[in-house]
């Protein structure tokens, strides 16, 4: 039988069992980033050839792109950790939908960031109002509105359930500001990386883009568990299990 | 009408609102005042040259609302929570998203009407061109329910919270592009000359989802924010 599949998440759900979780994956997860981005940015700054057109200025899609593509993706997790928390009342979905969104916002910071110092040697200009670099800004305000409205509750719960939310009610929001500000204004190159038929880039370039990609999404693994297992100290500081963490922790230490 | 039905207590509440923002008339001036204010600003900001400003009569005009009817969002839902009715809403048999929505309702009235009669006004400061402005204030018309019932979800969110000003603003305004981009788009085709009818039909289809789903969202996010 294969229930325990379910019967694991379903102990997932405990704080405690999802702190130890979280402390065994976490340094594995971070190593093995850190090794993908390494291997990633020698292949992408060193290996890959330059490009006939941008010189080696369109390097730095090997962190603009993964990071546009994580802050995306951070948002959609965000999104369903939001929902499960809402609907099952799960306290670690709430907890991880809520320390999703400093790293998301990160990834999105970066992303304009890595953009604009791109856009200025390619387009001459810092910053356009173009519908993509547009609605990528719309994501940074909506992060930090998740943020925002989660820290301006006295009560933890109730503010992750609240910008819960939101984080929802932006969800449905987001394609819509993709779409209007689109039709608004179009500059952004489209995409050249498909999932389904041939890319529009060679083989050279692309392999660091997806081990970016990879080692991107394991440090998002990373730092969020290192931010939840915080969390659960802190808004669980007076259970049991936190005590007995504590005391053992002093005992050997001491 | 049976007193005690839907429709009855729905009526009741929107009487009621309505008389309280009568009461304190007053109250209803402060966003038209703000609104005249802030386009007054403009010309002096960007000196009085009429082709100028006739080009951002329409984008500053619909961002002046914005701004009003944010300011005047931020109490929407106040008074009911501080006296403690609306947990008697909540308790009542009638669904809470109807309610909400007869109150969405009376604050768009008391609120985001007169700020639609006097943009005519503002328009006219700002040099709008004449055949525009009919185009302005039908935007609005389509413009301002929406930004009532999307921020009314937002505001219901941050009910429970110790400070709502300026979050209400960071979490309201990235959501409100599209309605910006759509009426000030319609305003900009009117001006030159163009068909607008397309971004009001967007609008306009923004407006029909809002209206089936806002009072829902509000409803919902009411009883997230109030439970302690």
């Amino acid at each position: 039988m294969a229930n325990w599949v379910p019967l694991w998440l379903h102990r997932l759900g405990s704080p405690p069992v999802f702190y130890r979780f979280a402390g065994a994956v976490r340094p594995w997860a971070l190593g093995l980033a850190l090794v993908l981005a390494g291997v990633a940015l020698y292949g992408g700054l060193f290996v890959a050839p330059a490009d006939y057109q941008q010189g080696d200025a369109y390097r730095i899609i090997f962190v603009h792109v993964p990071s546009a593509w994580m802050s995306l993706f951070i948002y959609g997790a965000m999104a369903v950790a939001a929902f499960v928390g809402l609907v099952w009342r799960i306290k670690i979905a709430e907890v991880v939908a809520m320390e999703s969104a400093p790293v998301g916002a990160a990834f999105t910071f970066i992303t304009l960031v890595t953009g604009s110092l791109w856009g200025k040697p390619m387009w001459g200009t810092w910053w356009t109002w173009d519908a993509r670099l547009t609605s990528e800004l719309v994501l940074l305000f909506i992060y930090l509105g998740v943020i925002g409205l989660y820290h301006s509750f006295e009560d933890r719960r109730q503010g992750a359930r609240a910008a819960s939310f939101l984080v929802l009610v932006g969800a449905v929001n987001v394609p819509i500001v993709h779409f209007s500000v689109n039709w608004w204004n179009t500059l952004h190159q489209g995409s050249t990386v498909r999932l389904l038929g041939p890319s529009h880039i060679e083989a050279s370039m692309l392999w660091p883009l997806l081990t970016m990609m990879a080692a991107t999404k394991l440090y998002y693994i990373a730092s969020l568990f290192a931010r939840v297992r915080a969390d659960l100290i802190a808004s669980e500081s007076g259970k049991g299990w936190v005590r007995e963490l504590l005391a053992h922790r002093d005992g050997s230490g001491a | 009408m049976t007193p005690g039905s839907t429709s009855a207590a729905c009526a009741a509440l929107l009487r009621r609102d309505l008389t309280l923002a009568w009461r304190r008339r007053g109250d209803i001036a402060m966003p038209v005042l703000y609104a005249l204010i802030v386009a007054t600003l403009f010309p002096f900001a960007l000196g009085p040259e009429p082709t100028l400003l006739a080009r951002i009569a329409g984008g500053v005009v619909f961002v002046t609302v914005l701004l009003a009817v944010l300011l005047s969002l931020d109490n929407l839902f106040r008074a009911d929570i501080e006296d403690g009715s609306m947990e008697q809403l909540m308790l009542a048999p009638q669904p809470l998203a109807l309610l909400v929505g007869m109150k969405i309702l009376a604050h768009w009235i008391t609120s985001s009407l007169p700020l639609i009669v006097v943009a005519p006004l503002l328009a006219g400061m700002l040099k709008l061109p004449a055949p525009a402005t009919p185009v302005l204030v039908f935007a609005l018309v389509l413009a301002t329910p929406l930004l009532s019932l999307l921020g009314a979800v937002l505001v219901a969110l941050t009910a429970g919270s110790r400070r709502s000003g300026m979050l209400l603003a960071l979490m309201l305004l990235p959501l409100c592009v599209p309605v910006v981009i759509f009426a000030a788009g319609a305003v900009a085709a009117a001006q030159e000359g163009l068909p607008w009818i397309a971004p009001i039909a967007w609008l306009g289809a923004g407006l029909a989802m809002a209206v089936v789903l806002a009072p829902l969202a509000c409803a919902a996010a009411l009883r997230i924010a109030m439970d302690t």
